[in-house]
């Protein structure tokens, strides 16, 4: 009979505790697997974002992230700077605003803008109607908006959208229905050209650009861009993807990473105790058997096989059971989470990696062998005659 | 001619236990020979050492003085692997409260120690079929222990001390747990296997078992009391 | 996003040391004043009294100077806590000035938004109402309108994970408490022989599964209690807030005290009931 076959035999003889102990680890296995998802998830999930766009340079005047510090200014001649490197393969100069839209019953709401270069699209995609029209600066300039946008002002390809203002109101026409790929859920979203988003906002600064998307030529690499830009710009910041998920992990994203982890060590320690607890009380109950079979002439290294085997069994099968359990839960876990206001609807906290199903075996197996650790001592290191002594008093 | 050699020789053992409230000593200048197919009967009050020199002479624990010899070869000069396999190949033993594997039918529980030993699957079939009718419990051969008597669990658990063929079978108290009618069907089944080559020692209060060996010894404060008792020699 | 994004701008760049400004301020008044955050300050290694320079533009185009007349703690924000607070609170005009592209005439009068201070913070919801018809192209929102969405969403999913966690903890009691009664099916077959009613001795398992489910829960929140300011200080020592990530409030003890008893006497009464079912014999048999 192998350790396997015996373990088992030992596990199905005390069924109750096997199912519960079972039970337990699957349930600490799930939270643990959905902690290795959650701890690059939203990394993951945001870097598909961010290459969803088709540019795989951002460039800003300061260190801080696009939108949060000052913009660059004198942008088109900078643009035109730019556009001249062999190296990138276009550049996009973008500009954020949010600007008051009167809704129905004279409410006002809030609509955010990105002013963008009719020449390239990625920061949307089109999805009915027609892309921007070049500002002629006579007439109602063009602008896209988003579907919630749409929905909520009941617009469609043709229809006027009116900015609210203090002041003078500015009238746009609606070219298009778009998706916006780092719109919120419930954000309303409009997109115009860069003389179009003056005239959204005329107290604005003139020639400036919160952001410059720039691509590289396929097969040059992001890396080539990124040096090109700063030796041709050293007053710029340009960032590959890689850099500004990097600074998003140590930063924005670092509570979750750390809540991860601190989820993942007690989820760890959890399954850990449980297992070494139910092994140990099963290795106590039943010295003088574990006695009787080394006086029979079993050896030490049987016994410990036979307990790594049972800790292998409830491990191993509670953590197959929490990988399915893990992507339930994660899935609600993540629609809790995504409800966060002002997050890119197609941004996801937890999100599935063969990484992390490979990390959460390794757990799993580093688990069983330490869990078994100290049970494996106390029947190894068992004095086989004291013990036939003491049971047989007993 | 040579003599043949012993299969477990004792010379002037002692065992000490080292305690909380000093060092017991367990056994005292202790020698004994057990040959070839030899039956002795160990007898003596609680707590006089005789289990302490049964696990002495079956390589369970070793001596703190003298020297045992197993088969002609110093026990303490063994590693506990080498004692473990000399246990599992050349030695049975059966235990006072059995020791059956609970979760275990009868015949797995006479196969496993087969199975330790690296006997082929044929040949352990045929051997546990064997056994368990030797011991007559061919038709409880799939019954688990808690579905067996008191002393068709005995029976179980001597069958189990033969499977892997010992020279030796140490008996610590094997009707103890038993009524005196099935403790004699225990004793006639220890002169089987005695009949049939296997060298005996077992530890006993029963005196009726102990006076089915051939060599009776009794113990006394860790020490053999002389003259040992030779039957029908 | 963008939205969100946007309500954060506010940051202006530090473009010169203290010297080169005293000395583009010696020719003229005395610089206006400004607070510094004691991120800021210490990021920057900058000192009250110290003159710096400010622009909007991040190459120092038409940088002012400003004397650095103290230093503040920004509100903590727990949407943003992960963020450096590197930031500095001047006069309206100051900042006007600072930012307003002088091509357009209208810029040095506008503003992002409006803060009102009511007499009576009750009437904020009908003054909103009333603003609101008067004045369509604003918008006007009370700001004691809810909690912060991102704790609402938070707390939520801190919930979820202690629901979670609930579930393994009982597994893990129940097993325990399978294993006890395990341990006592003897004595539990021997008072059962003895004559004693299932009743009775279930009753004594829900006694004793009460004191343990109590021990433990009171243990629990003392752990909590007694370490919710190391992980308050990590967090706070890790994201340079003042904010509070963990409280041990009565309420949450009494929550979880009332979570933990029902279910420590449930799993010991489960347990016990396992054995108690079975027939007397069978406890008693080896």
């Amino acid at each position: 009979m192998s350790p396997l076959q015996f373990a088992w035999r030992s596990l199905s003889r005390q069924p109750a505790r096997a199912v519960l102990g079972l039970t337990g680890v699957a349930v600490v296995g799930a939270l643990l697997f959905d902690m290795l998802m959650l701890s690059r998830g939203l990394i993951v999930s945001f870097r598909d974002l961010l290459e969803s766009t088709g540019f795989d340079v951002r460039v800003t005047a300061t260190e801080a992230l696009p939108g949060m510090g000052p913009s660059v200014s004198e942008a088109a001649a900078t643009v035109e700077a730019l556009r001249r490197l062999p190296e990138l393969a276009a550049v996009v100069p973008v500009r954020f605003g949010v600007a008051a839209v009167e809704a129905l019953g004279k409410k006002t709401e809030e609509v955010a803008i990105i002013g963008s270069e009719t020449r390239r699209r990625g920061e949307w995609r089109l999805v009915q109607g027609a892309d921007l029209a070049e500002d002629s600066g006579a007439g109602r300039p063009d602008m896209v908006v988003n579907r919630t946008f749409a929905r909520d002002q009941g617009l469609g390809p043709g229809s006027i959208v009116r900015l609210a203002s203090t002041l003078t109101p500015r009238e746009f026409r609606v070219s298009g229905i778009v998706e916006f790929p780092f719109e919120a859920s419930g954000e309303r979203m409009a997109g115009v050209t860069l003389n179009g988003f003056t005239r959204a906002f005329p107290a604005a600064r003139r020639d400036e650009a919160d952001l410059l998307l720039v691509a590289s030529p396929p097969g040059m690499g992001t890396e080539t861009a990124v040096s090109a830009i700063r030796r041709a710009r050293p007053d710029l910041h340009a960032f590959s993807i890689d850099e500004v998920l990097e600074r998003l992990r140590q930063a924005e994203f670092s509570y979750f990473r750390q809540v991860s982890f601190v989820l993942a060590t007690i989820a760890s320690f959890f399954a850990l105790l449980l297992v070494t607890t139910l092994l140990t009380v099963s290795v106590n109950q039943r010295l003088g058997e574990v006695a009787a079979l080394r006086a029979l002439g079993f050896s030490r290294r049987r016994i410990t096989l036979d307990l790594l085997a049972e800790s292998a069994l409830l491990v191993g099968g509670g953590g197959i059971v929490a990988v399915p359990l893990g992507l339930l839960l994660a899935h609600g876990l993540d629609s809790i989470l995504r409800q966060m206001p002002d997050l890119p609807s197609r941004l996801h906290f937890f999100v599935f990696e063969p990484r992390a199903l490979a990390i959460h075996l390794a757990f799993l197996v580093l688990a069983a062998l330490v869990a078994a650790a100290y049970p494996v001592i106390l029947a190894a290191r068992l004095p086989i005659a004291a013990t036939l002594r003491k049971e047989s008093i007993s | 001619m040579s003599a043949p050699v012993a299969i477990v020789e004792a010379r002037g053992v002692g065992k000490v236990y080292p305690m909380p409230a000093g060092p017991v000593e367990a056994l005292r200048d202790v020698s004994l020979t057990v040959a070839p197919g030899e039956y002795v009967a160990i007898s003596g009050p609680s707590g006089c050492g005789k289990s302490t020199l049964l696990h002495l002479l079956g390589c369970v624990d070793t001596p703190t003085a003298g020297s045992l010899l197993f088969e002609g070869h110093p026990v303490r000069a063994m590693g506990e692997e080498e004692r473990s396999r000399i246990r599992l190949r050349r030695i049975g033993f059966v235990f006072q409260r059995f020791y059956l594997l609970p979760m275990l039918t009868a015949w797995e529980n006479v196969e496993l120690v087969q199975s330790e030993a690296g006997m082929p699957a044929a040949e352990r079939r045929a051997r546990t079929r064997e056994l368990l009718e030797y011991v007559g419990l061919g038709e409880r051969a799939g019954h688990r222990p808690s579905q067996l008597s008191g002393g068709e669990m005995q029976r179980v658990a001597i069958a189990r001390a033969l499977a892997n063929r010992p020279g030796l079978l140490l008996a610590d108290e094997p009707t103890g747990e038993l009524d005196d009618e099935t403790g004699e069907q225990i004793g006639d089944l220890f002169d089987r296997v005695n009949a049939d080559g296997t060298a005996l020692v077992i530890v006993t209060h029963n005196p009726a078992l102990a006076a089915r060996a051939r060599r009776r010894l009794a113990m006394r404060s860790g020490r053999l009391a002389a003259p040992s008792v030779v039957a029908g020699s | 996003m963008i939205a969100s994004l946007r309500r954060l701008f506010l940051v202006l760049a530090l473009v010169a040391s203290a010297r080169a400004a005293g000395a583009a301020a010696g020719a003229s008044d005395p610089p206006p004043d400004i607070l510094v955050s004691r991120g800021l300050m210490r990021e920057r290694g900058l000192s009250v009294g110290q003159i710096v320079m400010l622009s909007a533009d991040a190459r120092g185009a038409g940088a002012r100077p400003f004397r650095i007349a103290g230093v503040y703690e920004p509100t903590p924000d727990p949407s943003r806590f992960t963020a450096k607070r590197l930031e500095a609170r001047m006069h309206l005009p100051d900042l006007l000035g600072l930012t307003a592209d002088p091509g357009e005439a209208g810029a040095v009068d506008a503003v992002g938004a409006i803060n009102i201070g009511l007499k009576d913070p009750a009437d904020a919801g009908a003054f909103a109402r009333e603003l609101a018809a008067r004045a369509p192209a604003v918008s006007v929102v009370p700001t004691a309108a809810g909690g912060d969405e991102h704790f609402v969403i938070i707390e939520r999913f801190h919930m979820a994970i202690s629901v979670v966690t609930m579930i393994g903890s009982t597994a893990f009691l129940l097993a325990l408490m399978v294993i006890r009664a395990d341990e006592r099916r003897e004595i539990a077959g021997l008072l059962r022989l003895l004559g004693l009613r299932r009743r009775r001795i279930l009753l004594q398992a829900l006694l004793e599964g009460l004191c343990i489910a109590t021990a433990g829960a009171v243990f629990g929140v003392m752990f909590a209690a007694a370490t919710q300011g190391a992980v308050n200080a990590f967090f706070q020592w890790r994201y340079d807030t003042t904010l509070v990530f963990v409280r041990v409030t009565p309420a949450i003890a009494a929550r979880c005290v009332a979570l933990a008893l029902p279910l420590g006497v449930m799993a010991g009464l489960l347990a016990s009931w396992t054995l108690l079912r079975r027939p007397v014999l069978d406890l008693l048999r080896r």
